[in-house]
Order: structure tokens, then C-alpha cells, then sequence
């Protein structure tokens, strides 16, 4: 099957965000109960998210004074635009790529830079004092993240010799990433946390801003929105698998199956440290990004390009 | 319609999104329900479909109650818990009040299911669907006035300006929080001045439960350090003192450990809290424990807020801060049991919160050495926030004189670290205070 | 349909696209509108590019301008006196030099794409232009883009030298509320460390504003 024609890239790339975000909500949902130390029967955890979606899409949209509703009802489809985009270069099997172009780091790279437009929009448009501070709080952070991120990308495009995450995937036969680049992948995370506005690092939707750039949405826009930003934890984590932890390789299970289950291996790190680290403070993240987190990445990439020569 | 029918059955089922507003002796009461299970407690009332106000209404409480209740998307219902005093007014603002038992889930939620169902109607809108100033902006898009802005297509004036930390002249943002901000202690309302994400300049508005206490009850303050206060008079076990003392300062650690992004470590700590006993004391340490040696919670909380020994008299503020005063060091009813106050030195949000999870944990020991010993009445007493019973003022008083100078220049992430710190009480701020003459 | 048509009718939607979202950005209201429109027109830009076969560069071009028009929007938020640049706002001024400027430019661009020989060298199919521009960068031009580099690089730091925290009222992290209008009795954080001259000048100088 040509994956790369659009009907077939449309439902591949919606089944896998849908599949793993409903993952990530449950086990989001399992790691602050086992936290909290509450009891939830298995039934009622895994039916959870649905429920509270179902919530939301029957609860009416509210606005707020002279919003720009354009922008705002842009952001999240934006946003989930952006995850979609992102997702679609990775290489969910052998030969399996929505988008498989030569240059697939890179849109990926753009993809989440957008992301920082679609956040920096949701805050803006509400036209209310909190969700401002929060679109900024991102845009001050945000480029902290980037810059990591697309380090940390370019040290593993190096061994492989090619910006495609395909020829990426194949060049981690024998030895992974994550073994290769230690410090490639724990940098990942961190940026790609950040770009989804998740656990510690959210900053922008935070409990101190009483929600930050969502302060304002009830309903079906507050649905989209919390989708959207899982989409992108989603797109971050599928890319991480596929990048630093050999994509599609493995024994025995067919190439899709182990690529889901290096995914939810990452997910399920998020969703860990959702729950048990505290939220950064702005300034000291900023200046840990620029003093420890870049240099390690520049030090991820040259040593990663002298082993490559 | 088709689709809602599918879709009511499956949202019946969802976790109750709750957003708590407290008004006069609820706070207990609000910690509580986020401890109910199938509720959810949101940060925003447009993420909510049921308030639940608890505590009693003062009346310049009624205005913002209601303010926050029309931002809350249909379908929508307020429950009520009210403690003790049912009046102020909210019943009449809003007609389909829920009155409910307090502390009920059940209650709460089939409030819930009735509003799905249909069978309960969806609040309207309590205040006037109204712009809250006159449009005044000319042509198509409102640029149309004076200036290069376009004149003040509001009405409002445009913003005031004043130099930055960075001697630039900036455009300041006023912006009016509280008295119902979940990041604040109920009643809390600052007036900011905000410089991008600075704190320039901060005020505390007027205290709307100033005058209000004595109307309120007949059994003494609605403080959450009631029996402290009722121990001033009267003979109380040190035991219970203790206990209440710990789960005083375990509620606040799970409410800021909230405001830090650890809702679920704090849902933990307020499950202990709920039915602390001596016995507890090992489970208690070996939360605190972790608590205190989080390097995430230190990073975000470490030299934020410092208070000097100069600035502070007494509580766990100024232990936090190096002093080493306790009303209890001169309590008799203390003598036997080994006292001597735990101190930090930092006197940083950092450790103030270290400072309270070390006194619940040597409070729970207090209570096991203790007994039923009774400790006799009479001052000074060393409530959870600082002495009581002696000339000073009540300890919230002096701690919310030094919002304005603590915040002042502070980025908004710090000023709410800042402020959760300082365990400010705005009903034992109001105690003797006398009600604000309305404008 | 071929795929030289698809390309030919794409390139068309972008080209129309781009000129759009550029002629929208004089007729909204607010400024992160136009930032966006602008972003909006360099991602036809782009779009355009890679179908061009210069897909690094579009991707690139787009992964820039999503941050450069974020950073123009909040910079221009920052400096218009404006409520947060909440306030609808126009973004034409100066009509007739704007005007003037407009009809020279097209005059110029239209000139040269009438008058100007373009050379018509057909790419070989088989060609890396990624490969190229990483061949250039480091080959026959390293020394025009390292120069430009280390210059842009040096007026960074220097930008972040000017911006540190070590302001004009000492050290930002001890506090930064600058010196009061009045003298004040009781510990202030950060004022200790400036010294007393500058204190007073400073106070003079917001006094005389505030007169004015």
C-alpha cells in the first residue's frame, strides 16, 4: 500500500495521534493516581478520557470581549495541524513513511517551530490579561527549546550522512542512538517536553496562571486545545523512537509493533515525570538552557561528528 | 441530537469538573472536595461545569461570586456548602441555587447527572451580558481615532508608564486579582501593575471579610485555626493541637505543592491530612521527606521571596527565616516533652516550605509523646501561623504587610510562589478589623 | 493529471497565496495579525521553494520566520504604546511617501524582470541542491558566510551583555524595583547596591518627568 497518497496518509497519521493520545491520557491518568495513591478500577481509568471528552463536546463553547476569533479558533488546529505534520516523517515501519522526503529532520524542525506561533496565537486572541502572560511565557521559553532540539536532530542525522529519518532508522542497525548519542536523548525530551507544554515545563497552561493560554476555553475549544498539545508530546515521542531508540528495529515482533512500543516507552516517561517534577522556574530554565543544555548539545554534535569522519 | 444521546451517557460517567470558589470558613471544607472521588477541581471556571462555593458570602464577595459564575459554560449549576451562615444574598442572585450537604460527593455529582440528563435546567447568566466599557473606536476596524493607536477606542485610558528594572520607560498593565484567584488564599485581592511578566508595583486591595466576622457566627472566628483560638479560653489535649497543627501545615504543602505542578503529591499529602492521627508520624516523615529533598521543587522555590529575620516576628515564617521563636519554648504544658523549634536559615519560599513539613512531622511526635495531656488556657499559644493571644497583631497581619515590598519586581511565576508562601489568612487578617465604608 | 501540471497549478495557489497574505497584512488591525500574515506570505514563500526542488531552503525559510515574526510581534507589542497591543491599531502610516515607495519598487522589480537576460541553465535531474548549498557554504563562500556569521554572532552577545541581569539597579536577581521618588526607611532589596549619586540623579530625573 502507497502510504504516501493522501487518503491512506490522512487515516494513518490520525489513527496513530489518536491512538496515542488516548495512550498518553491514560497513562497520564495512571501515573498521578498511583502518585495521589487513589484507587481506580482498570475499566473506569481506561474509559476516563473518553468520558471527559464526551464532557467537553457537550459543554458549549463561552467568549470572552472582543476576542480575535479567528486566531483563537486557528491555535489549536494549528497546533494539531503542526503535531500531524511532524508525525507524518516518521517512519512507522519498514518503508512505512507518510512523508518520506529527503529532508524529513527538517520539516520536523519547521513543524515545531510553528508550534511556538499556535501557542503565542491561543494566548494572544483571548484578549484577556492571563492567557497573554502565558503566550509569552512560551515565546520566552521557547527558543530554549528549539535550538536543543534541532542540535540534538542534527547529531543524529550525522552518523546516517542524510537528513531523512528513514536513512537515520537504518543507520542505528547494530547500535542505537540512545547508546550512541547519550546524550542525545535525554536533551530530546527535555526540548520536546517543552514543545508540548507538558509536566514541568508548562509554563504557558500553567496552575499559577489558574490555566495560562487556556484560562479562557470551555468545550469543544478547550477539547481541541488539549488534544492539540497531546498530539504534539505524541509527535515528539514517535520521532524520539524512531531517532534515538532504532525506529522500527528489533527481533522477533513485526517493525510497527516495536515502534509503538518504543513510543509508549517514551510516553510513559512523560507521563512519570508530569507527575513528579515541579515546574521550572522561568528565568532559571532559561539560563540552564543557555549554559548546560546547548553546550551539551553542541558537545552531542561535534563528538558525534568526529566519530562520523 | 443524534450525537449528544450517544455522548450523555459516556460524559455521565466523567469525573465531575469542579471549580471551588471559598468564601468566609470554607477553606477545610474546599480542600476537602478535591479529595471526592469522580470530582476533578479545575484552575479555570471555563473548564468547569459545576461552582461549588463553599463558606459563608460577605456581600463584596457577592459581586465576583457571580462574576466568576456567568464565566462558567452551560450547562452549569452552583452548589453551595455554607457552613454555617446561609445569607449574603446568593440565593437571591441565583434562583437555582443548589444548598448541599456539605462535603458530600454523592450529592455533588447527582447535581451533575441531573444537569446532563436534562432534568436540571442550566443556569442563566446572573449579571448583565454587557461590554464593560463603551466602544468607542472609529471606522471599520476601531483605529480610526487620535494617534498612531487609535485614540482609546474603549474609553479606557491608555496604560501609565514607569521605568523598568532596566531603566527603559514601559507601558504598565493594571490588572485587578482576586478575591476568588485560585493561586491566592481566599479574599486575597492585589491590585498589579504589571511590567510584561513584572510585578512593578503591588497593592492589596480591600479585605472583603473585614467586618464580616462578627456577623457571621455566634460560636467564635470561622478561622481554620478555631481550636487554637478556642484554646486560649479553654483547656484542649496538646495532642489535638498538634494534630491540628500538622494537618494545618500539611494542607498548605498539598495546596502549594499544587501551585508547583505536583497536584498529585499534594492529593496524597491531603488524603494524610484528612484523617491524621500520631500513629501517622512515620508515613508523614517519609512523604515531608522526599518533599523537602525534591531538586525540582527546590530549584523553583530556592531564593525566591527571601524574608530576613528583621522582617519577620514570629510563626514558622520567621523559624523559616532563622529565628528561633516559639511560644511554646515559654508554654509550660511543653516543658515535659523535649521541645526545641525547628529552623532554617535561607528564609526563602524553599524553606518555608521545608520549615512546615519539619514542624508536621515534629508535631505529630509532640502529639504522640503528649497524650491526652491538656494544656492549660491562657496566652501566649503558638498557632500554625505565628503566636496568638498576645499584643501583636494576629500573625496574617503582619505577614500581609509585606506583600507590597516582596512583590515589587518579581516575575509572575515568583509573586505566586511568593505569596502561597507566606500562609496568609485574610479572615484572621480581618479579625477586629471594621467593615470598609461602600463607596 | 501529470505531475508538471499539479506542480504548475500548486505553484499558482502559493504564488496567489503569498501576494495575498502580503497585501493582508496592511489591512488588519493588530499587529500580531500583520507579524502573522507576514509569516503567512513567507510560507507561500517557501511553499514555493520546495517546489522548486530547493526543499531545504523552504523548510528552513519557515522554520526561521516562525520565530523571527514571533519575536517582530512581541517587539512591536513592546514598543507601541498600546495596552498590551490589545488595542486595534492601524498598520498603514504615512500614506503618500509609503505610496511613493511602493509604485518605485514595483518600477524597479518590473524593469529588471523585463530588461535583465536571465540564464537558462536546465539543473541535472540527479543533483543534491542541499548537497550544493552545504558544498557552497563551506567551499568557494565560507569566507563571506563565516564572516557574517561571527559578526551576527558577536552582536548577539553583545546584545545579551547589554540585556543582562547586571542592570542599571544592580544585580536583577537581588530584586528589582528601582530607586523610589521618596527616600525610604527599612531594608529594599536591590537598591543597596547603587550608590548614592546615582540614586539621587535618577530621582531628579523622574521628579522633572512627572512636572512635565
Amino acid at each position: 500500500m502507497n502510504w504516501s497518497s493522501p487518503l491512506p496518509a490522512l487515516v494513518l497519521v490520525s489513527a496513530v495521534l489518536a491512538v496515542g493520545t488516548y495512550a498518553l491520557a491514560v497513562l497520564d491518568r495512571a501515573n498521578g493516581d498511583r502518585v495521589a495513591r487513589r484507587r481506580l478500577r482498570p475499566r473506569d481509568a481506561v474509559l476516563q478520557p473518553a468520558r471527559a471528552a464526551s464532557l467537553l463536546l457537550l459543554t458549549r463553547p463561552t467568549a470572552t470581549e472582543r476576542p480575535d476569533a479567528q486566531a483563537w479558533a486557528l491555535a489549536p488546529a494549528l497546533l494539531a495541524a503542526m503535531a500531524a505534520g511532524a508525525l507524518a516523517t516518521v517512519p512507522l515501519d519498514r518503508g512505512v513513511t507518510v512523508a518520506d522526503v529527503d529532508d524529513g529532520i527538517v520539516l520536523f524542525g519547521a513543524a515545531m517551530a510553528i508550534v511556538m506561533v499556535a501557542v503565542y496565537l491561543h494566548g494572544w486572541s483571548a484578549n484577556s490579561p492571563l492567557p497573554l502572560l502565558g503566550g509569552y511565557r512560551f515565546i520566552a521559553l521557547a527558543l530554549s527549546y528549539e535550538m536543543p532540539l534541532a542540535l540534538v536532530l542534527i547529531a543524529a542525522a550525522l552518523p546516517a550522512q542524510s537528513l531523512s529519518v528513514g536513512a537515520i532508522v537504518e543507520s542505528q542497525q547494530g547500535l542505537w542512538n540512545v547508546l550512541r548519542q547519550p546524550l542525545g536523548l535525554p536533551l530530546y525530551l527535555v526540548a520536546g517536553m517543552g514543545l508540548g507544554f507538558w509536566g514541568p515545563l508548562n509554563t504557558s497552561d500553567a496552575p499559577d496562571l489558574a490555566g495560562g493560554t487556556a484560562v479562557e476555553v470551555s468545550g469543544p475549544q478547550r477539547l481541541a486545545w488539549e488534544l492539540a498539545r497531546r498530539f504534539v508530546v505524541v509527535a515528539v515521542a514517535a520521532m524520539g523512537a524512531a531517532v534515538f531508540l532504532g525506529g522500527w528495529q528489533g527481533p522477533v515482533l513485526p517493525g510497527w509493533a516495536w515502534m509503538a512500543l518504543k513510543t509508549l516507552l517514551l510516553l510513559a516517561v512523560v507521563a512519570h515525570l508530569g507527575h513528579r517534577v515541579a515546574r521550572v522556574r522561568l528565568e532559571r530554565f532559561v539560563v540552564v538552557a543557555w549554559t548546560v543544555l546547548i553546550p551539551l548539545a553542541l558537545v552531542d554534535v561535534f563528538v558525534s561528528g568526529a566519530l562520523a569522519l | 441530537m443524534g450525537i449528544a444521546r450517544w455522548l450523555t451517557p459516556l460524559a455521565a460517567g466523567a469525573d465531575v469538573p469542579v471549580f471551588t470558589a471559598i468564601g468566609a470558613g470554607g477553606r477545610a471544607l474546599a480542600d476537602e472536595a478535591a479529595l471526592l472521588p469522580g470530582v476533578r477541581l479545575v484552575d479555570s471556571p471555563r473548564a468547569a461545569n459545576i461552582l461549588l462555593f463553599v463558606g459563608a458570602v460577605t456581600p463584596p464577595l457577592l459581586r465576583p461570586l457571580l462574576g466568576i459564575h456567568d464565566q462558567l459554560p452551560t450547562p452549569r449549576a452552583t452548589v453551595w456548602w455554607p457552613g454555617r451562615a446561609v445569607g449574603g444574598g446568593l440565593a437571591s442572585a441565583l434562583p437555582d441555587l443548589v444548598v448541599g450537604p456539605a462535603g458530600d460527593g454523592d450529592h455533588l455529582r447527582s447535581v451533575f447527572a441531573e444537569l446532563l440528563s436534562g432534568e436540571r435546567r442550566s443556569e442563566p447568566p446572573a449579571l448583565p451580558d454587557q461590554e464593560a466599557a463603551e466602544w468607542r473606536g472609529v471606522g471599520p476596524f476601531g483605529q480610526g481615532g487620535t494617534g498612531m493607536t487609535g485614540g482609546v477606542p474603549y474609553g479606557r485610558p491608555l496604560p501609565s508608564r514607569a521605568p523598568d528594572p532596566d531603566g527603559l520607560e514601559l507601558d504598565q498593565l493594571p490588572l485587578h486579582v482576586g478575591p476568588l484567584f485560585p493561586p491566592f488564599p481566599p479574599g486575597l485581592i492585589l491590585h498589579i501593575e504589571l511590567q510584561g511578566d513584572v510585578v512593578r508595583q503591588a497593592t492589596v486591595g480591600d479585605n472583603p471579610f473585614a467586618g464580616a466576622t462578627e456577623d457571621l457566627d455566634q460560636d467564635g472566628p470561622p478561622l481554620d485555626t478555631a481550636l487554637f483560638v478556642g484554646a486560649l479560653t479553654s483547656p484542649t489535649p496538646i495532642g489535638d493541637l498538634e494534630v491540628a497543627r500538622a494537618r494545618h501545615h500539611l494542607r498548605w504543602a498539598a495546596r502549594t505543592l499544587r501551585l508547583h505542578g505536583l497536584e498529585s503529591e499534594g492529593l496524597r499529602l491531603l488524603g494524610l491530612a484528612r484523617s491524621l492521627a500520631p500513629a501517622d508520624r512515620a508515613a508523614v516523615e517519609s512523604l515531608a521527606q522526599r518533599i523537602a529533598r525534591s531538586r525540582s521543587l527546590a530549584w523553583t522555590t530556592r531564593g525566591v521571596g527571601i524574608l530576613g529575620t528583621d522582617d519577620v516576628t514570629g510563626g514558622p515564617v520567621a523559624r523559616a527565616a532563622g529565628l528561633a521563636v516559639d511560644a511554646r519554648l515559654h508554654d509550660p504544658a511543653y516543658q515535659g516533652l523535649g521541645f526545641s523549634p525547628v529552623v532554617h536559615g535561607a528564609g526563602d519560599a524553599r524553606d518555608r516550605l521545608r520549615q512546615r513539613l519539619a514542624e508536621a512531622v515534629q508535631a505529630l511526635e509532640l502529639a504522640e509523646r503528649a497524650g491526652s495531656q491538656l494544656r492549660r488556657p491562657g496566652p501566649p499559644l503558638e498557632g500554625p501561623r505565628g503566636p496568638l493571644g498576645t499584643e501583636d497583631p494576629l500573625p496574617s497581619v503582619a505577614l500581609l504587610g509585606l506583600l507590597p515590598r516582596l512583590l515589587a519586581g518579581q516575575e509572575w511565576g515568583d509573586a505566586m510562589t511568593i505569596v502561597a508562601s507566606l500562609d496568609l489568612d485574610l479572615e484572621e487578617a480581618a479579625v477586629g478589623q471594621p467593615a470598609p465604608i461602600p463607596a | 493529471m501529470s505531475t508538471s501540471l499539479t506542480v504548475d497549478i500548486a505553484f499558482g495557489l502559493f504564488s496567489a497565496a503569498t501576494v495575498v497574505a502580503a497585501w493582508l497584512v496592511f489591512r488588519t488591525d493588530s499587529m500580531v495579525r500583520a507579524a502573522y500574515w507576514l509569516l503567512a506570505s513567507f510560507a507561500g514563500v517557501g511553499a514555493v521553494m520546495v517546489l522548486l526542488h530547493a526543499r531545504f531552503l523552504g523548510l528552513v525559510l519557515v522554520l526561521m520566520m516562525a520565530g523571527e515574526m514571533t519575536i517582530m510581534a512581541v517587539f512591536m507589542v513592546m514598543f507601541m504604546m498600546n495596552p498590551a497591543g490589545l488595542n486595534p491599531m492601524t498598520m498603514v502610516h504615512q500614506h503618500r511617501t509609503a505610496k511613493i515607495a511602493g509604485v518605485v519598487a514595483f518600477a524597479g522589480l518590473a524593469l529588471v524582470g523585463l530588461v535583465a537576460d536571465f540564464p537558462d541553465r536546465p539543473a541535472d535531474r540527479g543533483r543534491d541542491p542541499t548537497a550544493d548549498l552545504g558544498r557552497e557554504l563551506l567551499g568557494d563562500s565560507m569566507l563571506i558566510f563565516e564572516t557574517a556569521g561571527v559578526t551576527l554572532l558577536a552582536s548577539m552577545i553583545g546584545a545579551l551583555a547589554l540585556a543582562s541581569k547586571r542592570g542599571r539597579y544592580g544585580d536583577a536577581e537581588e530584586g528589582s524595583a528601582p530607586p523610589p521618588l521618596e527616600p525610604v526607611a527599612g531594608p529594599r532589596t536591590g537598591a543597596d547596591t547603587v550608590t548614592e549619586p546615582e540614586a539621587e540623579a535618577d530621582s531628579g530625573e523622574h521628579a522633572g518627568m512627572s512636572h512635565g
